[in-house]
């Protein structure tokens, strides 16, 4: 059973009089640990695919089964709940809150989760931070840090739970080569270890040729979907 | 609730001028509201002082009979027949200061040319200062021990008659037994004080001179009581009626009014002044709210993304609103505490050194409000505590509209708005 089935998902959207068509039958499974990447131009569909999938939004027709689990009539509480506990997300701008400090950006999650005591948070959110390369850093506010950094700490914040998908639209986007390597080896590597899956939409060649599964989208349907080795 | 609280204060600091206006205007707010709460009060408690000390005393005893037909001044029923047990009664009552008698009738006042209606008041001028504060308003001399025929008039009186200290002038009035008298007094004493009344058409004379004058032999129709002055108006109208009650018991065939009885329509002019305090009040509060409004709103629109960050992240729409709600909850308290220090301040100087009202507001302040000289704050705690508490409570009305805003807003939408 695959971890994400996406069944001919269709989405409308409503601009002034008009309906226009983001996703038309889209039909996707994602098992575990995979380092996948949704390609296309823009207005194909990818952000609108990885919303539906991250359960931001609702598809106008067809099913998200998650573990086999239909998504569709959630309540909007059920799907925050779906959100926090199973999905992260990285954001192509960081979207760090810029009055919270590293560690607590990272933290952030955990509480939202409540899960675990102060200490833990603390510990865990260290911890991950070290593992993106910002150990020493954890007290800065993201306005001290760089676009690179403040991507790390976008990862971290979105590894601290140990999601099962991590979702990320154009994580590479606004970072410079070094730095978008740097990153892309950090999902590699997260992937690998903690057998995180890994969806991200992206414009970015050095992606693509990271990424284990290439899903392309054209006008709201998928074009293509190869797999490497 | 910790991250909420952590998020809502730093995002007041972060926005520091935003804030500090907000706070400003819910503190400006409460600082007149303090301000005003105070000298409404000193102009209330001033002019229900006047009244007590001019006219009405704490307690005036009566005979019923003359209750009734109290508007026609009747000199027929007097208190003689109880006089001397209710005196030795309010002598015994700890809470009584002074005691005094006086009688009043209705004359005419006349300089032989004009002719004046006028209230005469019989006065004990051994007790008479020990109840009420005449004195210090006479111009000329008050009555001594051995007063005759002298008279003190009001000033307003004086001054329609053209006549002054040292002058004489006729006086008429219908004695105990309905004769028709007249005589000439001379004039000791024009008096000058708060109360209208007494101005325009009071004349004052001594049982000495009364006795002969209207056969009064010694009648008295009313006695009056003093009893000492308290801060706290509510605790001295408290007392006030303890005693009155209890007299009351006592003397059942008499009739004991309090100065909250007699003064009821200034009693009733000090609420109408303090409704109109109250709309200005309400206003000042409606531009404080605008301001909160304004500050969360921005606040929110300024992050819109945050929003859907941490709606992605499974924040609860509950929580989004309690974050946003926080933020105007602790812009309104820190506005409420600035406006409860800066209220107190203006009203240290409000109850030290006071408000000359002659300056502020001239000759209305006499005719209207019953004051004259300084108007002195009074310190109103638990208006405070009311204000401090209604400058939350309105910073969490204000920003319920826009927390609930935030809390709806679509997490697509929130995450794609630049």
């Amino acid at each position: 059973m695959p971890l994400l089935d996406i069944k001919n998902v269709k989405k409308e959207y409503r601009k002034g009089d008009k309906s226009v068509t983001a996703l038309s039958g889209v039909n996707l499974a994602i098992d575990k640990g995979e380092f996948l990447s949704i390609v296309g131009p823009s207005g194909s569909g990818k952000s609108t695919l990885l919303n539906i999938v991250g359960c931001l939004d609702t598809p106008t027709s067809g099913s998200v089964l998650y573990n086999g689990r239909e998504l569709g009539g959630l309540s909007e509480q059920q799907l925050s709940d779906y959100r926090r506990d199973n999905i992260a997300f990285i954001f192509q701008s960081y979207n760090l809150i810029p009055v919270l400090t590293v560690r607590e950006n990272v933290e952030l999650p955990l509480v939202i989760e409540r899960k675990y005591s102060k200490s833990e948070m603390a510990q865990k959110a260290l911890a991950v931070i070290e593992s993106v390369g910002l150990g020493g850093m954890a007290d800065r506010l993201p306005r001290e840090l760089s676009g690179g950094q403040e991507q790390r700490v976008a990862i971290a914040r979105a590894l601290v739970k140990d999601p099962l998908v991590v979702l990320a639209d154009e994580p590479t986007a606004n970072l410079d080569s070094a730095t978008a390597e740097d990153v892309i080896t950090i999902m590699q590597t997260m992937n690998s270890k903690r057998v995180t899956t890994f969806v991200f939409s992206t414009h970015d060649l050095r992606m693509e040729r990271h990424a284990k599964r290439i899903v392309t989208l054209r006008d709201g349907a998928i074009e293509k979907d190869e797999r490497r080795q | 609730m910790g991250m909420i609280l952590k998020i809502a204060l730093r995002n007041i600091i972060r926005h520091k001028r935003r804030t500090i206006l907000s706070a400003i205007t819910i503190a400006f707010g409460l600082m007149v509201f303090i301000a005003m709460d105070s000298v409404l009060s000193g102009i209330d408690r001033i002019s229900i002082d006047n009244m007590i000390t001019l006219s009405t005393g704490a307690l005036k005893i009566q005979t019923v009979a003359y209750d009734k037909e109290k508007n026609t001044f009747p000199l027929s029923y007097t208190l003689d027949s109880s006089l001397a047990q209710l005196t030795a009664s309010l002598a015994g009552d700890r809470r009584v200061r002074h005691v005094t008698r006086r009688t009043q009738f209705i004359g005419q006042l006349s300089n032989y040319t004009e002719t004046v209606p006028v209230v005469g008041t019989v006065i004990d001028p051994s007790t008479d200062s020990l109840v009420f504060g005449l004195a210090p308003y006479v111009k000329g001399a008050f009555f001594g021990p051995e007063s005759g025929r002298e008279i003190i008039i009001g000033r307003q009186l004086a001054l329609d008659l053209g006549v002054g200290v040292g002058d004489n002038i006729t006086l008429y009035a219908l004695t105990r037994y309905d004769s028709r008298n007249a005589d000439v007094f001379r004039i000791v004493g024009v008096i000058g004080t708060a109360d209208p009344s007494i101005n325009h058409s009071g004349v004052f004379l001594t049982f000495a001179a009364a006795n002969d004058f209207l056969d009064l032999d010694n009648g008295v129709t009313e006695l009056d009581v003093a009893m000492a002055r308290q801060s706290s108006l509510p605790r001295f109208a408290r007392e006030v009626q303890d005693v009155q009650k209890s007299v009351q018991t006592q003397f059942p065939q008499l009739r004991v009014n309090s100065f909250l009885d007699i003064g009821a329509n200034v009693m009733e002019l000090t609420k109408a002044k303090r409704m109109s305090g109250m709309v200005i009040m309400g206003i000042i509060l409606v531009i404080a709210v605008v301001g909160i409004f304004n500050t969360v709103f921005m606040s929110v629109y300024e992050r819109i993304r945050e929003i859907g960050v941490l709606r992605a992240h499974g924040m609860k729409p509950r929580d989004i609103n309690a974050l946003f709600l926080l933020e105007g909850v602790a812009t309104g308290a820190l506005g409420s505490v600035i406006g409860l220090a800066l209220g107190c301040l203006i009203n240290v100087y409000l109850v030290s050194t006071g408000i000359p009202m002659d300056k502020a507001v001239g000759s209305i302040a006499e005719a209207s409000y019953g004051i004259t000289g300084n108007v002195y704050g009074q310190w109103n705690v638990s208006a405070m505590i009311v204000v401090f508490v209604l400058g939350i409570a309105i910073a969490t009305i204000a920003g319920i509209i826009p927390s609930r805003r935030a809390s709806k807003i679509q997490v697509t939408e929130a995450l794609r708005f630049n």
